[in-house]
């Protein structure tokens, strides 16, 4: 490597850094995450294996056997070397040795068995309470024991003297596993969840007519200012291009206060004796309509601006010459100025389409995808699902997985917009080459 | 301090630029590198300030290899096409970065500061912005500023291209005058061949990335090697008129019209295609050798006139004359060539 | 352009009546801070500075001071500018100018970066916040959404970058400088403009964030004025508009003076074309 590239490259590092960091390794993780069942039941570090009352619901769930169930819960009574060095120490060497030279090795399934077969010994204790002590020494269970490993367990449960054929061992460890684990039933999982379908069509159709909304706006507020004197065109563009600069918590604020039950709306059509109600959550149609007019008036800010920059270098001899020329306004603009606006209606309609594709600031703040649903876009789904919803239970695998399809469309669009926007041009070889 | 360029090789990608090129320039000389708009000038200039890296060859100077040693060790100022003087610092602060970087004490910097700009007369310009000075004056500053650190050598790339004609003329004999006052070596780049003519020692006339001829202007102007160098030099330019040999003498093409060809020549075989050039101040009406014609061109010059006059196989000559000749377009002229002076060149267009 | 061929008022009067609805939620949103309304009239009419007692008064338990939240407010969108520029003028110089290996690799990538937004990201920058420790920090949203914003920040400077004179920069090597020297002494002053405009951007684009805040900082010490906002209005199941709109306007007071002071540096960046 030449000292020139260092020098490049030690320009670009703290970028590059930063970059890595926060986009490259998120988008690797987002991918690596959509495919594990990660939520807030799993927790995002490693889990265990328990067996308890809920993971044996779960077991029988997912199609154990009914016995295999019953005897993982059930406790038992074993007699081994651990239960008689108890025994000695609670109730004397003797009464330990006999139980050791008689009993070892057996199993009873009840304490009332094992109780029954100490009162056969001789040197037990004397009373029923030391008996009933004494047997639960012998005591076995796996339940309410955290393993950290399958291994673990399964030791345990054989120790426990279950018998588990293979197939059974690992449905155990599978079902009862606390922890997050790898799987690609996310994908499959999305395909079922029954309002996806609408979801995506909600996201076409919001893309689509914000898209419309904006640029049209846009383009008539361009043309409009263009032909008002400055100080005029100044203060209707400022009207217009405020939306964007204001924070879009307060931008929707405003909205929420025109259409409130006792906000501006309600109260001026009271006076026609319409009775007061939200016109923004009322129906599924008046929220699509404030989800288009705050995200449409908001994108027209933008296309405001660009076009108006646009317009603005159109020589002005040529808007003289159709003029002399006879051509109406409506001609004017149609012939001279829309054409000249081909390429920048086309910058937004692609840099727009992405990233509506894939915000739902404005949406969360106003319906936050409701009523009913009836709003909720592709974007605001992932957003719900993994981080924001009722339940309560965040399903972190199964939200990247949907954000993982817009990662898909990102990409595939990116690449056509390079293809679109003529790359190499910007590529400019240094001309100092030390 | 002596420069010398060995075996130069430059290529951007895998476009050769300029191929083998070695030239020497001497101590306190001014050379200039001469010719038409993408010949390899600039990069050979970049090549000499280290800006460029040589991808073959050696440069030298004086005695010592600076083929590998940054621009900034090299100790060469350079005036670049347009001035390129720091819009966000005043005049003195321009002039005085160089100093600046090197860390020298301020009241060092302030001596040498008002020195250089006594040398090239802008001392009281110093506290302005480099967009409240003329071109003339911009000019002047990137002077003071390549010579403020008293390099070994001044580059001065297209310094004049900028300018008004009346300034041109005025900056070409200060920047003479200066680097005459410091005896320092420099190279100017220019395609403009009055500038070279009139302000250089030599004259190196470069054509597709070589040096075609080096040599003084005068020496170059009486003495082109090939059509390409006679056709550069002069204003007016001079005149070709394409023919072949025919009995040891010059027939012009499509005619019966022939010339003897000037003495101490070579002549090419029988029926050779041989090129004659005549300049402009050699074709009168006084002299012997008479070629008839008829004026096609009148352009009156002020002090002089200059005519075209079509030959009757289409062929043009060129004649300037003093003010009062007197000829009208359309006039049937027999005007002479001064034999001596007409240039001959062979078929593949150098001097014979 | 005005022409004496057309006539305007036909385009007042079109352009007036639909600025209406945005003309009439600005002034309310003024009026109704400083006002009473009675239930179910348009009209306000009493003079009132009530709405503002959020500045004054002790904030209610549970809730954090209104001057802690500006103050992380404004600490976040400073320190983000901060990162955000310096990441920006040397990467978009390095692209503009220096000797790189893999340049198109480079730029290419920080175009396409640049389609990637905010949702794709955040849960797993939500996951991997919580496991180095940073969720609930001001440090993580602000490194994150500097990052987020990176790509348009060296794409907006290489642009001014590549408008600076290469000669300039031959000049100053060939007058001793350094090429650090070069870069930080003679080229950084030639793109201040463009500076000062991505700082512009970026301090309000990050005043104005609120998803980031609300997913990775969700809590009362590190809460910022947008997600205070948002849980007022959200937690209030009577709301007082009147306060809402007192907090926000308090909330947008910066952002507009920054516009009117700094209106011509950021038509450059919206101008020159992003920003979803
Ligand atoms: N960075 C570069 N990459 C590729 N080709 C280059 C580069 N710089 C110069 N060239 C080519 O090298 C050739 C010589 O360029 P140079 O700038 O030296 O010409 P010049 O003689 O100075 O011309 P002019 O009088 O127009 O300034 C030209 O054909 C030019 O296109
Ligand atoms: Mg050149």
């Amino acid at each position: 490597m030449r000292r020139a590239h260092l020098l490049g490259l030690g320009f670009l590092s703290p970028a590059l850094a930063i970059i890595l960091m926060l986009f490259l390794i998120p988008v690797l993780l987002t991918v690596m995450f959509s495919f594990t069942n990660m939520s807030t039941a799993t927790g995002i570090s490693g889990g265990a294996y328990e067996i308890n009352a809920a993971s044996l619901r779960k077991l029988a769930d997912a199609g154990a056997q009914e016995s295999f169930v019953e005897t993982l819960g059930k406790e038992s009574f074993v007699v081994d070397d651990a239960g008689i060095t108890a025994a000695a120490a609670a109730y004397g060497e003797q009464f330990a040795n006999e139980v050791g030279s008689q009993m070892l090795g057996e199993r009873f399934s009840s304490r009332r068995d094992l109780e029954r077969a100490f009162r056969k010994l001789k040197s037990r204790p004397r009373s029923t309470r030391d008996i009933k002590k004494a047997a639960n020494l012998f005591k076995r269970s796996v339940l309410n024991i955290r393993f950290e490993t399958a291994g673990g367990l399964v030791g345990a449960v054989t120790d426990n003297g279950i018998e588990m054929t293979p197939d059974q061992q690992e449905l155990l460890t599978k079902t009862i596993y606390t922890g997050w684990t790898w799987t690609s039933d996310n994908f499959a999982l999305m395909a079922q969840i029954p309002y996806v379908w609408r979801v995506a069509g909600n996201t076409v159709l919001y893309v689509v007519l914000t898209l419309a909304a904006s640029v049209g706006l846009g383009l008539f507020l361009a043309i409009t200012t263009f032909y008002l004197p400055s100080s005029s065109a100044t203060s209707f563009r400022a009207i217009w291009f405020l939306p964007r600069i204001l924070p879009n918590v307060i931008f929707v604020l405003m909205w929420k206060w025109l259409a409130w039950d006792t906000g501006f709306l309600s109260s001026l059509f009271a006076n026609f004796g319409v009775p007061p109600r939200n016109w923004m959550l009322d129906t599924g149609v008046n929220a699509w309509v404030f989800i288009v007019l705050i995200n449409g008036i908001v994108g027209a800010s933008l296309g405001m601006i660009l076009f108006g920059s646009a317009i603005k270098s159109i020589p002005q001899s040529m808007l003289h010459a159709s003029e002399v020329d006879g051509a109406s306004r409506w001609q004017q603009i149609c012939y001279i100025i829309l054409p000249q606006l081909r390429w920048p209606i086309m910058f937004i309609c692609a840099y727009s389409t992405l990233s509506l594709l894939t915000s739902f600031e404005y949406i969360l703040l106003s319906t936050d995808g409701g009523p009913g649903g009836a709003t909720e876009v592709w974007s605001l789904m992932a957003f719900h699902t993994a981080l924001d919803n009722y339940a309560g239970n965040l399903q972190y695998g199964l939200g990247a997985a949907m954000a993982l399809m817009l990662v898909i469309v990102g990409i595939l669009a990116s690449l056509v917009y390079l293809r679109i926007f003529n790359f190499n041009d910007l590529v400019a070889k240094p001309r100092i080459e030390q | 301090m002596r420069i010398s360029i060995e075996n130069f090789t430059k290529s951007f990608g895998d476009t050769t630029v300029i191929e083998d090129m070695s030239l020497e320039i001497g101590d306190g000389e001014m050379l200039a590198l001469l010719g038409p708009s993408g010949c390899g000038k600039s990069t050979t200039l970049f090549a000499i300030c280290g800006i460029h890296r040589m991808n073959a060859g050696r440069l030298m100077f004086g005695d010592t290899d600076v083929t590998e040693v940054s621009s900034q060790k090299r100790n060469v100022g350079v005036v670049f096409q347009n001035y390129a003087l720091y819009p966000h610092m005043n005049v003195y602060e321009n002039i005085a970065f160089p100093l600046k970087v090197r860390k020298e004490s301020k009241a060092e910097v302030d001596r040498k500061v008002q020195e250089i700009a006594g040398l090239v007369h802008i001392g009281e310009l110093l506290q302005r912005r480099p967009m409240q000075l003329s071109g003339g004056q911009q000019q002047r500053v990137a002077l003071a500023r390549a010579l403020i650190r008293k390099p070994d050598i001044l580059l001065l790339d297209e310094p004049l291209a900028n300018l008004d004609a009346k300034l041109r003329l005025e900056m070409r004999s200060e920047i003479r005058r200066i680097q005459l006052a410091t005896g320092i070596t420099a190279v100017l780049v220019t395609h403009d061949q009055v500038e070279a003519m009139s302000m250089c020692d030599r004259i190196a006339l470069m054509d597709k990335g070589q040096i075609v001829q080096l040599s003084t202007p005068k020496d170059m102007y009486e003495n082109p090697s090939s059509d390409f160098v006679a056709g550069f030099l002069g204003n007016p330019p001079i005149a070709f008129l394409d023919g072949t040999v025919a009995d040891g003498e010059f027939r012009l093409a499509n005619s019966q019209v022939t010339l003897p060809v000037p003495s101490g020549i070579e002549i090419p075989g029988e029926g050779a295609p041989m090129r004659f050039g005549v300049r402009p101040e050699f074709f009168q009406p006084g002299n012997p050798l008479k070629v008839p014609g008829k004026v096609s061109f009148v352009e009156t010059q002020g002090r002089e006139e200059l005519y075209d006059v079509m030959l009757e196989n289409g062929a043009v000559l060129r004649s300037i004359q003093s003010q009062n000749a007197g000829f009208r377009l359309g006039q049937e002229v027999s005007w002479g060539i001064e034999q001596d002076r007409v240039l001959a060149f062979g078929p593949d267009g150098n001097r014979l | 352009m005005t022409s004496s061929n057309f006539r305007s008022w036909p385009l007042y009067l079109i352009l007036t009546v639909i600025s209406m609805p945005l003309v009439i939620m600005y002034v309310y949103l003024f009026v109704d801070t400083v006002t009473d309304t009675t239930a179910g009239s348009l009209i306000p009419d009493r003079f009132t500075l009530h709405h503002w007692r959020f500045l004054w008064e002790e904030p209610e338990t549970g809730r954090v001071s209104i001057w802690t939240v500006t103050l992380n407010t404004f600490i976040f969108a400073t320190c983000t500018t901060l990162i955000n520029v310096s990441a920006s003028v040397t990467a978009g110089y390095a692209l503009s100018r220096l000797n790189l290996p893999f340049k198109r690799f480079f730029l290419g990538g920080i175009l396409t970066l640049h389609a990637f937004p905010t949702i794709t990201l955040i849960i797993s920058i939500f996951l991997i916040l919580q496991m180095i420790g940073l969720y609930n920090t001001l440090i993580g949203v602000i490194l994150v959404k500097a990052a987020l914003e990176l790509p348009l920040g060296i794409w907006i400077m290489k642009g001014f970058f590549d408008n600076v004179p290469w000669e300039i920069e031959m000049a100053g090597l060939q007058d001793g400088a350094s090429r650090f020297t070069v870069w930080w002494k003679l080229v950084l002053p030639q793109v201040q403009p463009g500076v000062a405009a991505l700082s512009v951007f970026v301090f309000l684009s990050a005043w104005s964030e609120f998803i980031l805040p609300q997913v990775l900082a969700p809590s009362g010490s590190a809460q910022v004025l947008s997600t205070y906002l948002s849980n007022l209005i959200f937690d209030d199941m009577k709301p007082d508009f009147n306060m809402f709109k007192s907090v926000g306007v308090f909330y947008a007071l910066p952002v507009i003076i920054i516009y009117l002071i700094f209106n011509k540096q950021l038509m450059n960046i919206y101008g020159g074309g992003t920003k979803g």
